[in-house]
């Protein structure tokens, strides 16, 4: 007899449909899998046949033969497992009335008949519901993962026995409740602005860096807080939704990297160290592509620390994906897009001795060390950062009023109330932020009156501007007129604006 | 093509084409009489100096001489000889070059003439400072400097817009040092002249700073230093000036800071005080160019005399003074900045110029 069981696989963040087919036939016992299995999926045989003897239930003696379709495509992993099993069972006529036509089954068999987790369920179960299936069944310890999905029956089982008594009708499973959404309240994080002493100018560079989505470049001397500020990045970006949490949870379980509650709940902040390689920046591997660490940043932040010291092929390498918010890995067996639009926050010193432009102490670096220094970074990726700040290290006995300290959270609600001025005013656009708009945006929205053409074609002489860098000011002019609930872009937003460009030197 | 006289030409062979140290020209020039002698009857004179080799036919020289006149004539660049009647007269004090090589606007050499030297290593507010007061110096001057980073490039920088500058170079015209400077080298062909004393492609040596510097102090009426350590170029620029009796000016500095002790020093010795544009020209009894009237908001007036009163101060501290929130502060310390009035002196600190 024939039996078919659905089941998925992964291909980037896209689940794809696979069907497992099994024929019982009356012959020399024997056990054949077809459709491109990989040794993983092989292996599975050893573990349903035990699986199947330690759960009471039998294992056929006759001829099988099991394909998965569609044939072509390379099967991986031990997510077929559960499928497999299943599907001896109908079979070997072992799940008599039992309709296991319309379920989907996923889920690694442990010898003993325990189901164990798989990797990238939440994407698997979108995909599978957009394809029409709405009944699932999943191992119990993946429950927390897909309990967000809404619209689906989802059975979490605990073994294979478990599995066979709710098909046939002696014991229900019973489904999962979809759970609420809710973005993380980071009640017991450490980093919050409200520890952050001073930096009164890289707090509010920050804080228009975030309003806008806009990327930011912190210079300073070591040990003046710079990645203490940029930890609290995530502190102030706006609550996550339900749809970018969805999003940013398949890239997490495809990585493997999903936390207890099974939904990434607070917007990630990714640092990757300085020695890391292209690959891991931008995904890639040779079976399965993984997301590298800007897809892991998507929806958050990107930190690179000391910025010079990565290698110059791997910055060079983000430059599309800050354009594009997404990025494509092409390798022989298959192209994978993975979203990545992320904040680029970087810090770096002003030069390699760090104390270039202090007040106090003296920099020994020669202008030709300086300038090989901060050549490290090329043009086009400095152009793509709009807000540039100095961190310096001023010691606040030199401020005589005791300084204020805002929390994260008051400055979170000025950040909301700007960007939901962009939300209104990109409705009718794709667009969410004002970093993202292009040429014909920023002629719509902004508009400079005669005095801010003239500000800005002053500074254009002074500090030697590109034509990317002036369109760059201008967006952030926008977003510090937004913070300011203003209309209009006013001289003092796009002089403030300017004053986020550092000196470059020819 | 300039026409050159037979003396000239003799000049211009000996420093371009005979491959003799500066010392030895003059040895031989002294035993000839004249150039003119000395290109003719070369062989003759050659006899002078320890052994060398064979020299070239008359007729080679000839070759070599108007080959080399064909070139600067392509490249449009000319020679100013000890024999010219441009030849600086200030030059003459010591050790003058026979011939200087130059290209560009060769009418700058008859101005009044006033050098700024800094070393590699200059502060950014010094930088700052040194383009500012040769933006204003160029308008009474014509500022002559040296091509290397850091204060020479930012005497250029200030310089170059009026085009009244001129550049000494411690290599041949071909040749840019440092390479990274061959854009404004280009621009200042192009507005001010270049100067040397060497073969076109003559490299830099080791001790053709030394000899550039005597140059600089040579051409000038007076030497404004703007930064130097203890030990560095614009030091040596600034004693041999003395030595020729030139007016040496220094910009103050912090005890304790490096970049400063060469300027301290100076200052110490007797050099006069410059913190302005004023000083140098109260010195030569020239009457200051006209500013030009700037308006200033409320708001700006108050940041402005705020500066002017400290000097240099950190925008936190500048913002909680004029009780104004840090990033209007900003915003209105970069509006003083695009107006010229206020630099950024790194790490957020504000400086106040002019």
């Amino acid at each position: 007899m024939i039996a078919k069981i659905q089941c998925y696989t992964l291909s980037g963040l896209e689940g794809i449909p696979v069907e497992v087919e099994t024929d019982v036939n009356k012959g020399v016992p024997s056990y054949d899998m077809v459709g491109l299995p990989d040794t993983a999926v092989k292996e599975s045989k050893e573990r349903v046949r035990s699986a199947l003897k330690n759960s009471g239930l039998l294992f056929p003696m006759n001829r099988i033969t099991i394909n998965f379709a569609p044939a072509d495509l390379k099967k991986e992993g031990a997510v077929f497992d559960l499928a497999v099993a299943v599907s001896l069972l109908k079979a070997s006529e072992q799940l008599i009335g039992a309709d296991v036509s319309d379920i989907v089954f996923l889920g690694e068999l442990a010898l003993n008949g325990d189901l164990r987790p798989v990797g990238g369920l939440l994407p698997i179960l979108i995909s599978a519901k957009s394809h029409g299936f709405t009944r699932f069944i999943i191992p119990a310890s993946n429950a927390k993962e897909a309990r967000f999905l809404g619209g689906a029956e989802i059975y979490p089982a605990e073994n294979l026995l478990g599995v066979v008594k709710h098909l046939v009708g002696v014991e229900q499973i019973e489904p999962l409740e979809t759970a609420e959404f809710a973005a993380c309240k980071r009640e017991n994080t450490s980093a919050d602005l409200k520890y952050v002493k001073g930096q009164p100018m890289a707090r509010r560079a920050i804080e228009i860096a975030v309003a806008g989505g806009h990327n930011l470049l912190m210079v300073g001397p070591p040990g003046t807080g710079k990645t203490m500020l940029a930890r609290c990045l995530p502190t102030i970006m706006p609550d996550l939704t339900f749809e970018e949490a969805l999003e940013i949870t398949k890239i997490h379980s495809v990585a493997g990297i999903l936390g207890e509650e099974g939904i990434v709940t607070e917007r990630p902040f990714r640092t990757p160290h300085h020695t890391a390689t292209t690959v891991s920046m931008c995904g890639g591997g040779n079976r399965v592509v993984h997301p590298g660490e800007i897809s892991l940043a998507h929806g958050g932040v990107l930190f690179l620390d000391e910025l010079p010291e990565y290698k110059r092929s791997t910055l060079e390498a983000l430059r599309q994906p800050l354009e594009d918010g997404k990025i494509s890995v092409s390798r022989a067996g298959g192209t994978f897009t993975y979203p990545s639009r992320f904040m680029l926050c970087a810090s770096m010193n002003p030069c390699p001795c760090g104390n270039y432009g202090s007040a106090n102490l003296v920099c020994t670096c020669t202008p030709a060390e300086i300038r090989r220094y901060r050549r490290k970074i090329s043009g086009p990726l400095l152009d793509r950062i709009d807000i540039q700040v100095e961190v310096d290290n001023i010691s606040y006995d030199e401020l005589t009023s005791g300084e204020k300290r805002e929390s994260s959270e008051t400055v979170r609600e000025r950040v909301n109330i700007a960007r939901r001025i962009q939300r209104n005013r990109f409705s009718e656009y794709k667009l969410n932020t004002n970093a993202e708009m292009g040429e014909r945006e920023l002629n719509e929205f902004c508009r400079l009156g005669r005095e801010s053409e003239e500000i800005l074609r002053r500074a254009f002489e002074r500090m030697k501007l590109s034509a990317r860098a002036r369109a760059r000011i201008i967006k952030v002019s926008r977003t510090i007129a937004d913070l300011d609930g203003s209309e209009e872009i006013l001289p003092k937003h796009v002089f403030e604006a300017v004053s986020y460009r550092l000196d470059e030197k020819i | 093509m300039t026409a050159y006289t037979r003396d000239e030409c003799a000049l211009i062979w000996l420093c371009a084409c005979a491959g003799l140290e500066p010392k030895e020209r003059v040895v031989l020039l002294r035993a000839a009489g004249s150039p003119s002698a000395l290109f003719e009857k070369y062989e003759r004179f050659l006899g002078v100096l320890p052994q060398r080799e064979p020299p070239c036919g008359f007729d080679e020289r000839k070759r070599q001489l108007s080959a080399l006149l064909k070139e600067m004539a392509q490249k449009k660049r000319f020679a100013v000889t000890a024999v010219s009647e441009d030849y600086p007269e200030a030059l003459k004090a010591a050790s003058p070059p026979l011939v200087l090589f130059g290209e560009g606007k060769r009418e700058l050499l008859k101005e009044k003439l006033f050098c700024i030297v800094g070393s590699r290593i200059t502060p950014p507010w010094a930088e700052k400072f040194g383009s500012e007061i040769a933006e204003k110096l160029s308008r009474r001057f014509t500022v002559v400097t040296g091509l290397a980073e850091g204060g020479d490039l930012s005497a250029v920088r200030g310089a170059l817009p009026s085009g009244k500058l001129i550049c000494v170079l411690p290599c041949g015209l071909d040749e840019c040092y440092p390479a990274a400077h061959a854009a404004i080298k280009e621009r200042v062909r192009e507005a001010g002249l270049l100067l040397s004393e060497y073969p076109f492609e003559e490299k830099t040596k080791k001790y053709s700073f030394h000899a550039r510097n005597r140059i600089l102090a040579g051409l000038c009426e007076g030497v404004l230093v703007l930064s130097a350590a203890e030990k560095s170029g614009a030091l040596i620029t600034a004693n041999t000036a003395l030595e020729y009796g030139r007016d040496v000016f220094a910009v103050p500095y912090n005890p304790g800071i490096k970049q400063g002790e060469g300027c301290n020093e100076l200052l110490k010795k007797g050099a006069y005080v410059c913190t302005c544009a004023q000083d140098v020209f109260d010195c030569y009894g020239i009457l200051p160019p006209e500013e030009k009237e700037i308006v200033l908001s409320p708001e700006e007036e108050k940041i402005y005399s705020l500066l002017h009163e400290e000097g240099e101060l950190h925008a936190a501290i500048i913002a909680e003074r004029a009780d104004l929130p840090i990033y209007e502060a900003t915003a209105i310390l970069s509006s003083l900045e695009l107006k010229g009035l206020v630099v950024k002196s790194g790490g957020n600190r504000y400086g106040c110029v002019g």
